[in-house]
């Protein structure tokens, strides 16, 4: 293995190659319930040749990578190795910003670029970039829009994958090469600027669409050094309101409406418990949120950017107040002590980096799957029935509701806070996990990021995809090595 | 040529007597103009091959056997619905033509904005049956008598309603089709039996195989049943019209109101749009529509269009009205739009915004189209799509070209130029319709939310006259070469060249390995070769998709 060692190390030299005990346990779980498993190695690569080398290396060497770009802590398994002898490439000093673009509003960032920095550099320019519910400071913005991870205003999402574009990908059998409209030209972004060509539509470059092999992948296809992504104009005036709610069905019908009209720019329903989790900062001022907000609330955001701002903001919020009654709701500015300022801010920027569903015990799990908003209410009563059964106290169990794709489809979640350090609410936790996906399952809750145990239980129900999928992972990466295990492939 | 007995006995046990012909005279009403663009017509010297029997399936199961068979035999095989383009013929005389007029059906979720449609189920039905619930789709610049199935899963799929609604691959959700092996693929929450609301996952899209930037032209398999997003409709539940053909004019409520937008340079054009493509809620729809005619005519044609008195023979007295011609004048440089108001606040909000960006632009509203008639056919026109017909209407053949789509500032600096070349040609040369120069027409965005123009220059030609067909073919290599100088890529017309022979057949792989061996990322074509091989081994659905032997890169290296 010593002249393995050195075959890495002259890729991406010596002080690249980590495989320290302790930084080796750190690759080798997450907060997850996927089983341990210690890398090989970690290499940390400084650029797109290095990785490109890396890729060729392996497929030589017919060792497994695991691709990472997100700092820890990890919490969904898909960066633990799921074969042995794996080499870790963390891609997160891969952190520049090639370019932005203010008149296209398009940015085209590296791997290891994180909300918080990029949303300070696109804010010099004016811009800001949609995201992700209150995403953890260490996140990766790159790996954040290829995994889907739903947006938090449906009402700009015309693609399912916005606002993810153009990228730079390194397949699994090692050739480098651009998706979507970039693939169409040189491969070579200076050139392409040249030509005022500047990365914007994600499908192609012909009849199939390559991006589409790499979202929701977990890696398992090839290596993102780059990619572009749709900007938005940053607000001038941006405001968050409560609609609160006994029932989750009660708000089924406003938010439906909203996002119908096209009105609003962030819309999604927490419950109170989730709520609490994101704005209070300690285990005991989230316990007390909990106790003092609504079961459900649905969190409506306006925007006026630089077009006739105050009369957009003004307009939005009278039609929207005026669709809340017609369903006996209420949109108010302030609920429990939370301005609708706090909210805004608590929502749109980075949390912690734990993140804030792991601020109410330290750890927490995720269940997460698309369905449709009239399905939803039905899955909650499921979900705490399935909880009270396991004995997890539902009160404490957070739910998000996300429309997507401008209302088509939406992101259901629970979250279910625990502290890992007891192993008996640990196993409870596990169990419950295992029970509520093969429920939800079953109910119809679709499991289009499928990680850890839901990729078997979601392809087990079709088999024909499953087998479509295998035939990609041949054509992209014929010798198996990019995060095998995963995807049950 | 015909089917071996046994075969055609085969095929009729599938679809039953009924539903299958050999019958020369039907199979040559199954044959198409090789034209190289992808929809538009001309009597050119060649058809497509004669197909050895026209199939209409009535069912997935039906396809599916039918599609088994054909791999059994070695047929190859094209389905089409609304035979709009030459890409849905087929393109070997060793193959069979399926016509999916059977499957029509029509199922809207209006909770949850979506329909499901079978391949014939045309926009316009569509359309009438979405407005039911309030809704509406975004249909295509072919027009609403087109299938959307055939619009999602066989081609491009962007029109005047992308800004708002989104071009085809945005709007398409889950998805059914047999693949060219056979096999049924449900994609995304289909195949796991969970509705029709995501086309995407479980893990990496298998949608992917299906379409790219524009759909598979039938080469991966017969779609036979797609999910499409369907969009607010804040009217009535229908259109209501009056006027006689083909001036029918929609009568709508206050929160429908149609303008031109007119500029008075290239520069503020790309400003406006810019600025609509970064405020992507106020337009429901944005078209340069009736500039197909040309810049000289447009306003004299729309004139003739509505007046049942007035005739084609009457365009040279109306073009020297020095009122027309000032009208013309005034919307030299012009963009159709519709404004749809979710609520009065709403609506209003949205006509202060057109006028805030035409006031920071030098921008104005065109007073002619304002006027009640013209603004209530505009609206008809724009909404419905249903005046394909009138494209024809000058010389009864056009070719689409230049093709300058993509980033507004590239194209719009480009336009005067272009329309020169075109204006030189129309002088100069006696082929094609002397219009002014500048025809382009086109959707203010491709894509929703904006990002890119997608604009053609209508050429008009002599469809009886094979002088001017073979001078529109010269005047299409001179944009051709004059859009390779500016590195515009490939023009308009040429779109498909690729995909089919001048003489109607397929190529061969030897002749596809030439042509993409020479891309600028080859890769492309050597990874859709290797999914062609995985998907549709037996190579029974033509040339259209676009496919280069690995092994010559191997060469090449």
């Amino acid at each position: 293995m010593d002249n393995v060692k050195a075959s890495l190390s002259n890729i991406v030299g010596g002080e690249n190659l980590l495989d320290s005990p302790e930084i080796l346990l750190g690759y080798a779980k997450d907060q997850s319930f996927v089983k341990e498993m210690k890398p090989w190695c970690v290499v940390k690569p400084k650029d797109a040749d290095q990785v490109e080398a890396l890729v060729k290396w392996a497929n030589k060497a017919r060792i497994p990578l695991v691709p990472v770009s997100s700092q820890g802590p990890h919490t969904r398994g898909d960066t633990v190795p799921g074969a042995p002898e794996a080499v870790i490439v963390d891609v997160s000093n891969l952190k520049k910003i090639h370019s932005i673009n203010r008149q296209h509003r398009m940015a085209v960032i590296e791997p290891g670029v994180t909300y918080g920095e990029l949303q300070a550099a696109l804010a010099e320019k004016g811009l800001a970039l949609s995201t992700s519910l209150a995403p953890r400071a260490g996140k990766s913005v790159l790996t954040s829009v290829l995994e889907v991870e739903p947006r938090i205003n449906a009402v700009h999402q015309w693609s399912y994958s916005d606002p993810l574009r153009c990228m730079e990908v390194i397949w699994g059998d090692g050739v480098r090469m651009y998706t979507g409209e970039a693939g169409g030209g040189v491969r070579d972004l200076e050139k392409q600027w040249e030509k005022e060509r500047w990365q914007v539509a994600s499908t192609g470059p012909m009849m199939f669409d390559f991006y589409r092999m790499l979202t929701s992948a977990q890696g398992t296809m090839g290596i993102v050094t780059w990619a572009s992504v749709k900007l938005e104009v940053l607000p001038q005036i941006h405001r968050m309101y409560f609609v609160p709610a006994q029932q989750l069905s009660e708000l089924e019908d406003f938010v439906r409406r909203v996002v119908r009209l096209r009105f609003s720019d962030e819309l999604f329903v927490l419950n109170g418990a989730a709520l609490a989790g994101l704005m209070g900062e300690t285990p005991e001022e989230i316990a007390k949120l909990r106790e003092q907000l609504p079961p459900w609330i649905a969190l409506v955001g306006i925007a006026g950017r630089d077009l006739l701002p105050e009369l957009r903001v003004e307009t939005q919020e009278q039609d929207i107040k005026e669709i809340a009654q017609q369903f006996a709701l209420k949109m108010v500015p302030g609920l429990a002590g939370i301005t609708g300022e706090q909210a805004l801010a608590a929502v749109t920027g980075s949390s912690d980096e734990t993140g804030w569903k792991a601020r109410a015990k330290g750890a927490y799990q995720e269940i997460f799957f698309v369905t449709t908003q009239d399905k939803a209410p039905g899955f909650v009563e499921t979900m705490k029935a399935l909880a009270a059964e396991a004995g997890y106290p539902a009160n404490e169990m957070g739910v998000y509701v996300q429309p997507q794709h401008m209302g088509t489809s939406c992101h259901l979640e629970f979250i279910l806070p625990y502290d890992s350090n007891n192993p008996k609410e640990t196993a409870k936790v596990k169990r419950l996990f295992q029970k509520a996906s093969e429920t939800m399952v079953g109910m119809g809750g679709f499991f289009a990021r499928p990680y850890g145990p839901w990729a078997y239980l979601q392809l087990n129900r079709d088999a024909q995809s499953y087998k479509t999928i295998q035939e990609l992972k041949r054509i992209f990466d014929p010798e198996g090595i990019m995060n095998p295990g995963k995807l049950t492939i | 040529m015909a089917l071996a007995r046994e075969i055609y006995r085969a095929f009729e046990s599938i679809v039953g007597s009924r539903n299958i012909s050999e019958d020369l005279g039907i199979r040559e009403t199954y044959r198409c103009i090789p034209a190289q663009s992808s929809a538009h017509f001309g009597p050119y010297d060649q058809k497509t091959p004669l197909p050895q029997a026209v199939i209409l399936p009535g069912s997935t199961e039906e396809v599916q056997q039918i599609v088994k068979l054909c791999n059994k035999y070695k047929i190859e095989f094209k389905a089409s619905s609304t035979f709009w383009a030459t890409m849905g013929y087929i393109g070997s005389d060793c193959a069979i033509q399926l016509d999916m007029r059977r499957m029509r059906e029509i199922e809207i979720d209006a909770k949850n904005m979506t329909a499901v449609v079978e391949p014939y189920a045309i926009g316009a039905t569509v359309q009438a049956e979405a407005m039911k619930r309030g809704l509406t789709l975004n249909i295509p610049g072919v027009g609403c008598s087109s299938s959307p199935l055939a619009s999602t899963a066989g081609w491009a799929g962007f029109g005047p309603t992308s800004i708002f609604m989104g071009c085809a691959t945005e709007n398409m959700l889950g998805a059914e089709w047999v693949l060219p092996s056979g096999e049924t693929l449900r994609t995304g929450s289909v195949g796991a039996g969970s509705g029709w609301f995501c086309g995407e996952g479980p893990g990496p899209s298998t949608r992917g195989i299906l379409r790219g930037v524009v759909g598979t032209t039938g080469t991966m398999g017969v779609c036979t049943k797609v999910a499409i997003r369907l969009h607010p409709w804040p009217g009535p539940d229908h259109i209501p019209s009056v006027g006689d053909a083909p001036a029918y004019r929609a009568v709508l409520p206050d929160n429908f109101k149609g303008y031109t937008l007119c500029f008075p340079d290239w520069g503020a054009y790309a400003n406006a749009v810019n600025l609509f493509h970064e405020n992507p809620d106020i337009l429901f729809l944005g078209h340069r529509q009736y500039n197909k005619f040309g810049r000289n005519l447009k306003v004299a044609m729309i004139k003739i269009l509505n007046d049942k008195n007035k005739q084609l023979c009457d365009l040279p007295a109306l073009m020297e009205d020095p009122v027309t011609k000032k009208q013309n004048e005034d919307m030299k440089i012009d963009v159709q739009v519709i404004l749809a108001g979710m609520s009065k606040r709403d609506m209003a909000f949205k006509e202060k915004a057109v006028d805030t960006i035409l006031e920071e632009t030098g921008g104005w509203k065109s007073e002619f189209m304002q006027e009640p008639d013209i603004a209530a056919w505009n609206l008809m026109y724009l909404l419905r799509l249903g005046h394909k017909n009138l494209n024809y209407t000058l010389c009864g053949a056009y070719e689409g070209t230049f093709g300058l789509t993509g980033n507004v500032f590239v194209s719009s600096s480009l336009m005067e130029e272009a329309s020169a070349l075109k204006r030189k040609w129309e002088l100069e040369s006696d082929c094609i319709a002397a219009v002014g120069g500048d025809s382009d027409m086109g959707s203010i965005s491709v894509m929703g939310g904006g990002g890119a123009t997608g604009w053609e220059f209508f050429t008009q030609f002599d469809a009886y006259d094979k002088e001017s067909i073979k001078n529109t073919k010269l005047f299409a290599d001179a944009t051709q070469e004059w859009m390779t100088s500016k590195g515009l890529g490939v023009d308009f017309c040429r779109w498909n060249e690729d995909a089919r022979r001048p003489d109607g057949y397929n190529y061969t792989q030897e002749q596809h390995d030439e042509m993409y061996i020479n891309l600028p990322q080859p890769h492309v074509t050597a990874y859709q070769y290797k999914v062609r091989e995985a998907f549709n081994p037996n190579k029974l659905t033509g040339s259209y998709y676009r496919t280069l032997t690995p092994e010559k890169l191997k060469e090449q290296d």
